[in-house]
């Protein structure tokens, strides 16, 4: 493996447990603890932001590939949801069985588009084969991948 | 830095530990210190509480007597919500259902909750009993056993003894006052399609539960900080809804009468 391909955050705790920091390059922003139950609460967690990031690992993805080839998109959207094996593990909670890991990770992306089906199922492949979260989710969980035109 | 007291709560869904953040932040703002352990299940948190792991345990009523049982009556009930006193829990059955009186239940089939649930299932069960009906040979009880060992802390017991009601595979179903309050408000069920038979005894509910041995001072900091929370404070006031209470109150114990029936005539803890 060449080290030149190697990607690095550097993350910084806080005095209040629930945040972190998270530097990278010349930017820096706050993630907040690992799961989150809390629907006020400031700050989006760990767990919304590995989410998050593979929705933007493949929105990003679809339009640029889509752009490169000259097919016409305006949007993408993802919608991923993400269930854990046993959030009740991470509290710590005495008699819970199992691990607060992701379990089963579903991923349905809307895009709109008047192009024909086929055209954008080309598309969607090829964003698959070359997404880096995508192929390191499939070696992870059970990930359940689906696009759907959007008028 | 002061050692927290350690309080033991179940817990079935993430979301309720939002509210003991919520009451930590608030006791170890008042140098009061908490550090709360969560259960899977009553019985290993009464366990812990017997064994001295914890120092205070939020206790389901059956909870409550277990922990008296096997400490042979030597627990100490010390705080509740206002909620947790005087509830009922009602036999619902169609509007147009033919049964008038709960004596009218003989040969019928009864849907119920978990069979540990004491709202749902054994304070029902032992008021149909008080009335002669014994379950099996007078009446068929159809229980919905979810998450066993939670004491009936989750609702999908009633619920699913509800829709057993409503597909008409019994002839009524129980539920706690303030479950029939809600989902009759909530859409869940429809007020003019069915109505309550009967009421249950009034019966408390949850109870924070100490040893004989807790000290008595470190009670009285602990209880002087929960009882100075007010729901017109908006920071109490988010906890306190999500817990369903107005205000904490001192703990009784002439509330467990109905359950401490039921629970003998129904050899709960023998089996």
């Amino acid at each position: 493996m060449n080290e030149q391909y190697l990607s690095q955050v550097r993350v910084l705790s806080h005095e209040n447990a629930k945040e972190a920091s998270v530097a990278v390059r010349r930017q820096c922003f706050s993630v907040g603890q690992a799961i989150e139950f809390d629907s006020e609460a400031p700050l989006a967690s760990a767990l919304e932001y590995v989410l998050g990031a593979l929705g933007a690992d493949i929105v990003t993805g679809f339009k640029r590939l889509a752009d490169r080839r000259g097919v016409a998109v305006d949007e993408v959207e993802a919608l991923i949801t993400g269930r854990l094996n046993n959030p009740l593990v991470y509290l710590g909670v005495v008699g819970e069985k199992g691990n607060p890991g992701l379990e089963h990770v579903s991923v349905k992306v809307f895009v709109s588009t008047f192009a024909p089906a086929d055209t954008i199922e080309e598309v969607w492949q090829e964003v698959l084969r070359r997404s880096p979260l995508v192929c390191t989710f499939r070696r992870a969980v059970t990930l359940e991948l689906n696009w759907k035109a959007a008028f | 830095m002061k050692k927290p007291i350690l309080v033991g709560a179940v817990l079935y869904d993430p979301k309720v530990s939002v509210i003991w953040d919520i009451i930590a932040e608030y006791f170890a703002h008042n140098g009061c210190p908490i550090d709360t352990i969560f259960y899977t299940n009553y019985e290993l948190q009464v366990q812990a509480l017997l064994a001295g792991s914890i120092g205070i345990a939020w206790n389901s009523p059956l909870a409550w007597l277990d922990a008296q049982r096997q400490s042979k009556g030597t627990c100490r009930a010390i705080a509740m919500r206002d909620t947790d006193r005087d509830r009922q829990s009602h036999f619902i059955v169609r509007q147009d259902s033919e049964i008038e009186s709960i004596s009218e239940l003989r040969g019928k089939t009864v849907a119920v909750g978990a069979k540990d649930s004491p709202q749902a299932t054994l304070i029902p069960i032992g008021m149909l009993q008080a009335h002669g009906l014994e379950p099996g040979r007078d009446f068929q009880v159809r229980r919905f056993d979810i998450l066993v060992g939670k004491h009936g802390d989750h609702i999908g017991g009633e619920l699913e003894a509800f829709r057993c009601l409503a597909s008409g595979e019994a002839a009524a179903s129980t539920m706690l006052d303030l479950n029939w309050q809600r989902w009759t408000q909530d859409g869940t069920i429809d007020p003019s399609r069915y109505r309550i038979l009967a009421s249950t005894d009034r019966f408390d509910h949850c109870v924070f539960t100490v040893r004989s041995d807790f000290p008595k001072d470190l009670e009285q900091q602990w209880l002087g900080v929960l009882f100075s929370m007010q729901y017109d404070n908006p920071k109490h006031r988010e906890m306190m809804d999500m817990e369903g209470l107005k205000q904490w109150m001192p703990g009784r114990t002439t509330g467990f009468g109905p359950l401490s029936e039921a629970v003998a005539k129904q050899r709960f803890f023998e089996q």
